[in-house]
């Protein structure tokens, strides 16, 4: 008789679990200090300095950018679509990583030996991945207030918050597609700089996307990340209502369950991939 | 979420009932097959660049073609409960493969396995839950994570109860003689440390099935021994162990039963004392020579009663070691030393030993384990 006893209160601790494990991990690198609280804020200064460079003393050129964007707070505008970009940025490295790490590790097939529900293992230390990212935006909020003025917390701050709750099962459905990916081509570099390029493109990251070509317009259309920045934008710097929110808000609970519903089909698939051709402990 | 446990019943199986007798002549009852293994058999499909000439060399993308690998070839075996059955053969002959596929890691091509009566393919979770294993070893474990860290976090991911696991874990830590060393990191741990934490790991849900992949290797000689004797602990308490190894002492020391396995096939099943009396008829002669001419070995198979001679050149000692099989020693014996030194060779060690099961392996096979 072994003691395993299989319930879905065990099933819910093993989660917290590997929450806990990846977070006891993560605070053993000294490395994410830097993560966490210098990088937010340089991150954004090349491009806020560009766009003071383009608006001229006093921002009298500006007039054109409040045309396009709805505001001359071009600093709240370059800031909140590069904390967006952030967030995907550390995402795409961190929860997208997380099962190509424990392969190069060695760990993954210990974790595959477990009776534990693979979904368990993907979103206990997706669950890790969200608190420390959420904590790094937190920082970063701060830190704008404090360096350059911004109060990310004006406007709507309901919209806002239901604007972001839509977003994290997004941003983690690209995560858990991209985790996928990762482990069945093994390489991560060039994924990363192809998801994140497409997304700093097209998704009007430091400019509206009113500036883009008729056909990159289409494009932006499809990526989740355009309704998101655009929203966030709206919800904090102007007084936009949630009737006025709402065809875009719908089409982001589309993708909040399309995403990760994308990402646990992928994930199924390249677990029976690689339970065929016996990859998962190669690195 | 269900109980799984106890709503699931291993499948019936008639046709391994039928072809795997469970008592004897009416006498005392066997001990149950835990492991069953049928014709199970795993080939692997390799795409490679085909072979293009010119320019075409340059190209990233070019034609692929296609190819098999059978890396087991349809293997039957059981085990019986509290036995400890090893799989012995060089690298690449298919042992590793086949204790993938038994931990439901691997997705057999046909045939089945079932481990204390759960099917590997149908019912991978029970499996999971009625079995440890030992693949990666040192390497299985986080190394940020202290011991006990380690263990409670793989005790979670076995559904063991909170209480219960911290118990395990402690009585584990203690009887692995880890427990002072538990709150340190694992990356300070020795080899043989981490390769115990390994195996509490595997032990931490009490199963009664461990499948240990070369749990030796790259261990030194005192970690090494060490670990037999603990594996022989964990027999002793009546589970059933499945190991791999190329170490030929260390399966004639620790099974029961082993399988010698060679490109996917199993060429021979048996106890180690039987594997080596079914060669007993033969002559050991172990040589050790200096200034061998490698294509001596061709001459020496060539004298009478020689069944197969092997060879190896250790680069450290500079020297040839050879083990050569015949049906009469004594008889062959002036020959060969005749031959060695007519050709300039020295031969520093002569001993007729009696039959290892590496020489099993070679009179099966006519190669070294270590080839």
């Amino acid at each position: 008789m072994t003691f395993t006893h299989r319930s879905l209160i065990s099933e819910l601790r093993a989660l917290i679990t590997i929450a806990w494990k990846e977070w006891v991990i993560f605070k053993r690198y000294p490395s994410w200090v830097i993560a966490i609280v210098i990088w937010p804020v340089l991150f954004p200064v090349g491009y806020i300095f560009t766009a003071k460079a383009l608006g001229g003393p006093a921002g009298v050129d500006l007039a054109a950018f409040r045309a396009l964007a709805g505001t001359e707070d071009y600093v709240s505008f370059i800031v909140i679509g590069s904390i967006l970009w952030m967030w995907l940025n550390m995402t795409l490295w961190d929860a997208g990583l997380q099962l190509r790490n424990e392969q190069m590790r060695g760990t993954l097939e210990s974790n595959w030996l477990c009776p534990v529900w693979r979904g368990s293992i993907l979103i206990g230390s997706s669950l890790t991945k969200l608190a420390t990212s959420l904590f790094c935006l937190a920082v970063s909020a701060v830190e704008f207030r404090l360096i350059y003025g911004i109060r990310l917390a004006s406007g709507n701050p309901a919209l806002l918050a239901l604007v972001f709750l839509l977003v994290i099962p997004i941003i983690y459905g690209i995560g858990i597609t991209f985790a996928s990916l990762v482990l069945r081509f093994k390489e991560a570099n060039a994924l990363v700089f192809l998801v994140r390029g497409v997304f700093m493109i097209f998704c009007g990251l430091t400019f509206p996307i009113e500036v883009l070509p008729g056909w990159m317009r289409s494009v932006a259309a499809c990526l989740p990340l355009t309704y998101a920045i655009r929203d966030i934008r709206a919800a904090i710097l102007t007084n936009v209502t949630l009737a006025e929110l709402m065809p875009d808000l719908t089409i982001l609970a589309g993708f909040a369950l399309a995403m990760p519903a994308l990402g646990y089909i992928l994930f199924l698939a390249t677990e029976r991939r690689s339970r065929r051709t016996g990859d998962l402990g190669q690195y | 979420m269900s109980d799984r446990m106890v709503i699931a019943e291993p499948l019936p199986n008639d046709t391994l009932a039928a072809t795997t007798p469970r008592h004897s002549n009416g006498s005392a009852p066997k001990r149950p097959d835990i492991v069953e293994v049928r014709e199970l058999r795993k080939v692997f499909v390799k795409r490679t660049k085909a072979d293009v000439s010119g320019w075409r060399k340059l190209l990233p993308f070019g034609t692929r073609t296609t190819e098999t690998f059978t890396a087991v070839q349809g293997i039957n075996f059981s085990i019986k409960e509290g036995e400890i059955f090893g799989l012995l053969g060089p690298n690449g002959a298919g042992k590793t493969t086949t204790i993938r596929m038994l931990c439901t890691l691997l997705q057999p091509t046909s045939g089945t396995a079932t481990i204390n009566g759960y099917e590997i393919a149908r019912q991978a979770n029970l499996v999971r839950q009625h079995l440890g294993a030992v693949l990666t070893g040192e390497r299985s474990i986080y190394w940020k994570l202290t011991g006990r860290e380690n263990l409670e976090y793989f005790a979670a991911l076995y559904h063991i109860p909170p209480l219960i696991a911290r118990r395990r874990v402690s009585e584990l830590l203690e009887r692995l003689d880890l427990a002072n060393r538990a709150d340190e990191l694992v990356e300070r741990y020795s080899s043989g440390m981490k390769q115990r934490i390994a195996i509490a790991k595997a032990l931490l849900a009490s199963p009664p099935v461990l499948l240990l992949d070369e749990p030796t290797i790259g261990l030194d000689p005192q970690s090494a021994r060490n670990l037999r004797e603990l594996i022989l602990e964990i027999k002793r308490e009546e589970r059933t162990i499945l190991l791999t190894t190329h170490y030929m002492e260390e399966a004639d020391l620790l099974c029961d039963r082993v399988g010698i396995i060679d490109q996917g096939k199993i060429i021979a099943l048996d106890t180690p004392s039987n594997l080596k009396s079914s060669i007993k008829q033969l002559d050991v002669v172990q040589m050790e020579v200096e200034n061998l001419d490698p294509a001596l070995t061709d001459a020496l198979n060539q004298l009478p009663a020689v069944r197969h001679v092997v060879s190896r050149y250790s680069d450290a000692e500079r020297v040839w070691s050879l083990a050569l099989h015949a049906d009469d020693s004594r008889g062959i014996l002036p020959h060969l030393i005749e031959l060695i030194g007519s050709r300039g060779g020295q031969i520093r060690h002569l001993a007729v030993a009696q039959p290892s099961l590496e020489d099993v392996f070679i009179s099966l096979t006519g190669k070294q384990l270590r080839d």
